[in-house]
Formats: C-alpha cells, structure tokens, sequence
C-alpha cells in the first residue's frame, strides 16, 4: 500500500468519523426536542383546569361567586 | 489458593464477600439497611466494599452490636459490638422521638412496619381503606392496593417487615397524558374537599398525608396507572406489557383483617413488578424500570418540583442555620424605593426580609415553593409578631403562577425576588415574567430582582448564576421595561461575598398592552 492509499483511507476513516459525530448530535437535539414536546401535555392539562374551574362564573360576571371560586382554587392546587 | 473472606464494619462501610445475594443489615437489634454486594459495592482487597448510605450516616456514631446476615436471617455472616465515629454515645438508627428508622426501597430513611406496633399498624390500614372509599365515592376513581402491601399480603399474608407506607393505585381509562394529568388534578380537589392534606409530586400521583396516634404521619400514595399505545404505565416509574385484564374487575384481598380491592390477578401484577422471582424475599430489591418509559413519564407528568427535596434538606437540616436572620443588603437597597405599597417577596425562603420589610408595619406577603421553607417563614412570622402572608406559589406549575397573578393583579404592590432567578429552569423564569406582568398591571409597583450573574457552571449550588442578557430580554419579551441595572460584588443567600451580583429594577408600564414578539 502506498502512502497516498493511506493518506485516502485516513481522509475517509476522518470523514465517517465526523459523520458519526453529527448524527450523534442531531439524535441529541432531536431527543431534546421530543422531550420538549411531552412537557406540553401538562401545560395542557393546566390550561384546561383553570379555564374549566374559573371562566364560567367569570362568565357569568357574578363577583362574589368569582371570589369564592378563586379563593377554592387556589387553596385546591 | 482460595482465601476466605470475612465481613468487617468501619466508617467507611461494610466489606463484604463478592456476590449478587442481598444481606441484612441490623444495628443494635434492629433492621436497617439491606443491600447486594456486586449492585452497591466496589472490588477491593479482601472483598467487597459496600459504603454506607448517605441517610445512615449521621446516625452511625457510638458504640453498638452490629449483625449482617442473608434475606432469610439465617446465615450470619458478622456479630459483633463496634465502635463508629467517635465512638461514644449509643449506637442506634432513631428520630428525634426515639422510634427505629431504616432505609426503604428508594434510599430514604423512615420507620418500618417491623418498628411500628399493632395499634398504629391498624390505624395505617384502616386509613388506608378509608382513602380507597373517598377515591370512589368523591374522586370517581377506583383504586387498588399495589406495591408492598400487595406483595406482602400475597406472599406472607402480613405487611412486609421492611415497608414503611402503604400504595394506591388507580386504572385511568384515559390514554392522553394530559387527560391523566387533569383527572389527577381533579382527585387532589376532591381529596382536599374530604379534610386530605394532599401533596403533588407529579402530574400522576400524589401523597395523602394519614396523621397517626403516635405523631407521625404516613404517606399513602396514589399513583395512576395508564396504558398509551399498548404500554402500561403505573406510577412511580414503572412500564411495560401488562393488559388491563389483569387489573379489573378486582378481586379482594385480606391484609391483617382488612379487606381491600386488588388487582383481578395480583401474581401478574406483582411479576410486572418484581420480576418472575417476586415470591423469593429479597429485601434489597431495586427497580429496574426501562429507560424509555422513564424518559416518557418525566416529560409527560414531571419538572415542576425538581429541587424541592434538596431545598426541604435546607430548611430541616443544620444548614439553614448558615442563612443570616437579619434583613439582607439587598433588602436595605430596596427599601427606599418602596413608598407605601405592600411587598411580595417571591421565593422569600426562610422570610428574613419579609419579616423586615414589615416590621415597619408594611402589608407583606411571602411566598416560595417548598414547604420546607414556608414552615420556616410561618414559625418566624409567628414569633416576631408581624402580619406577613404566607403562601405556596409554584412558579414551574401555571395554575399555581395564574392563581397569584388573578390575586395580585387587584391592587397595586412591589415584587421583590432575591437569587430566585438561579433557583428557576427555562420554564419557571418565563412564569416569573408572566406573574409579574398579571401582579404589576394596576400599576405603581416595580419588580426587584438581586441575582448572581454569569454562566452556571457546575461549582454552582441550588442557585446558579443567569446571564444577565437572559433576564433582560426575558423582562422585554414581556412587556417589562429595566429601569436600573447594575451590577457588581455583592452577597450570595448566606451573605458570603460574590464577585458579580446585579440588581435590577423594572416596570410593566400599563400603556405596553401587548408584549413584544420574540423572533
């Protein structure tokens, strides 16, 4: 083997290395990124309960009954 | 040439025979701890070297009997008086009380039912019962008996000798994370409704709190249990095949004279538990749950109370005495620029500057997230004399954040959060920006934020250092206006020196009725 045929399987061994280090990278991010996604069905769920609990005597402009739904809110959590 | 290998106690642990069989650890007559010499130890010079756990280490001081044996008790491996530490005093694993602890499944320390008697034993099952009542009749779920308890009852027909509380668990019908979320959401309330004193440790399960005749209280958790795309997942962390037919309709089951619902096939559900060698005691036993499933659970249900364990060491253990008890320099700066108007110290910790800003009569309101802390802040309110709100705001949950901005958002008052930033992820810093943008919308109050200023690192503690660009942009994006910034040597929570502190007033002017897009 020449060392020009060295010099080109050490290019293509850097190369592939490289490569393995991008994908390995990008698997990372991605799984970072699947994470972030899953936190949004506790976002969901709280938004769903505030506005399940509180938006319809909110509705229903009744200030007193708003006061006492906040106060059992929040003392509910 | 094969050389016997002896066990011996020392400080720095147990050395041991090499082996995959689990031991029993008693000190002075009682059970304490139970480990497996190739899981929790390491290859040394004359066998295995197991160290102790963390919790146990504070109560191995003075001179006591020390015995080691197999699971069964039989083979006794060492017996003998040692001398740990400096040796003097009793050696013993107690609380403050005098009641025998040792450490449980998942490394903690508390008292197990071999060290609780028949009385209090009963009152634990029947609370137990009455919890599975409520869950039915008011929380519209129905649960079954998990866990140790099931085990034990299957196995030995008794509570296991080395648990320490008892486990619920429910088969949610809902398969959407969220929907499992909100429907846990709905059993805190009706539980609390029902005189519970209920604590959330994720989105699927919380801990019913069961006061008991001798002063402690026992935890009853309540897990969920799901299955999404034909995986089954039940709380703590576990995962994997198990169909629902193998949970209801229930049978029934007898623990000590109590009757209590349990999965239709409890060998099934005790083999996804334990594995297919659940019926051979093994007291060491840990769970080995698929990382998969775990990375599943934590995105879906957790991230909203990370540190609170390490901030409740903080405040219940010795080092709490390292926070100053007078007001901050912090407070001191802030204080000028008040005016009249009440204060909420956001993240107020053990409320030394609560405490100050209203013993000059100031309406004061402290909230953190860690009961330990608002333990703390109460009994000091309490012994100064002074009219300080305490209350629990969650920054990571919206609920909690939206809760107190509504409140907050009624009457005009300052915000004040000193090193709360470095105590916040990504998440719990944007809910900040919201309360304050909700809390200061009446107008005429500022925001006051003292933080550590850099890039975190890992030399930093529960508070790490924030950029300040993160702060600042994160005060705009929502509509906050930085009206001071500066920044320079200042203090850390215990007062000791640090070389870059800021300090940063801002405002949510009302005439800024959308906050900016961030691009």
């Amino acid at each position: 083997m020449t060392t020009t045929d060295l010099a080109q399987r050490a290019r293509r061994a850097h190369r592939r290395l490289r490569e393995h280090a991008g994908l390995r990278e990008r698997v990372r991010v991605l799984e970072a990124e699947v994470q972030e996604n899953r936190q949004l069905n506790r976002r969901i769920a709280e938004l769903t309960d505030v506005v399940a609990e509180l938006l319809i005597p909110l509705e229903a402009r009744d200030q007193d009954r708003v006061d006492e739904v906040l106060a059992s809110f929040r003392t509910g959590l | 040439m094969s050389v016997a290998v002896s066990v011996a106690v020392s400080d720095d642990g147990l050395l041991v025979p090499p082996g995959d069989a689990p031991l029993v650890v008693e000190i002075d007559g009682h059970y304490a701890w139970s480990l497996t010499p190739a899981r929790d130890g390491r290859p040394v010079a004359g066998g295995v070297l197991v160290p102790w756990p963390g919790v146990l280490r504070p109560h191995l001081r003075g001179r006591g009997r020390v015995r080691v044996t197999d699971a069964a008790g039989v083979a006794v491996l060492y017996d003998d008086e040692v001398g740990l530490g400096s040796g003097e005093g009793t050696l013993a694993v107690v609380d403050a009380a005098g009641h025998r602890l040792s450490v449980d499944k998942v490394g903690h320390l508390a008292r197990s039912f071999a060290a609780t008697d028949e009385g209090v034993r009963d009152e634990i099952l029947a609370g137990t019962g009455r919890a599975i009542d409520d869950l039915r009749e008011h929380a519209g779920v129905a649960a079954y008996l998990n866990y140790g308890a099931l085990l034990g009852a299957v196995r030995e027909g008794r509570m296991l000798a080395h648990d320490s509380d008892t486990d619920l668990c429910y088969l949610s019908e809902h398969t959407s994370p969220a929907d499992i979320v909100l429907e846990s959401y709905r059993i805190t309330r009706a539980m609390r409704a029902r005189g519970w004193r209920v604590l959330r440790m994720s989105g699927g399960d919380v801990k019913l709190l069961l006061p008991l005749s001798d002063g402690r209280a026992c935890h009853i958790d309540v897990f969920s249990a799901f299955h999404v795309d034909g995986t089954f997942y039940q709380l703590g962390n576990r995962s994997g095949r198990l169909p629902r037919e193998a949970i209801v309709p229930f049978s029934t089951i007898t623990l000590h004279g109590h009757e209590f619902p349990a999965p239709r096939d409890p060998e099934a559900m005790l083999a996804f538990l334990y594995g297919p060698h659940w019926r051979t005691p093994d007291p060491s036993f840990r769970y080995a749950d698929p990382p998969a499933g775990v990375r599943r659970l934590d995105g879906w249900l957790r991230g909203f109370r990370t540190e609170m364990g390490r901030w409740t060491e903080l405040h219940d253990g010795p080092r709490r005495a390292a926070v100053p008890r007078g007001p901050s320099s912090f407070a001191q700066w802030v204080e000028p620029q008040l005016g009249s108007l009440p204060v909420v110290d956001i993240g107020t910790g053990t409320g030394r500057d609560a405490i100050w800003f209203a013993s000059s009569g100031r309406p004061v309101t402290a909230l953190d997230y860690s009961r330990g802390a608002l333990g703390v802040a109460r009994r000091r309110v309490r012994r100064h004399g002074v009219a300080v709100e305490v209350d629990q705001l969650i920054l990571g949950e919206l609920r909690s954040t939206l809760a107190h901005g509504t409140r907050l958002a009624r009457a005009p008052h300052h915000l004040y959060a000193r090193h709360l930033v470095g105590c916040l992820d990504p998440a719990a810093l944007d809910q900040l920006w919201l309360l304050a943008r909700m809390a200061l919308r009446p107008g005429g109050g500022r925001l006051f934020l003292e933080l550590a200023v850099g890039l975190p690192g890992p030399g930093d503690g529960l508070v790490r250092r924030t950029p300040v660009e993160v702060v600042r942009r994160g005060i705009e994006a929502s509509g906050g206006v930085v009206e001071r910034l500066t920044t320079g040597p200042g203090e850390d929570m215990f007062d000791l020196p640090d070389p870059a502190v800021c300090r940063i007033r801002a405002a949510w002017p009302a005439a800024a009725p959308h906050p900016k897009e961030t691009s």
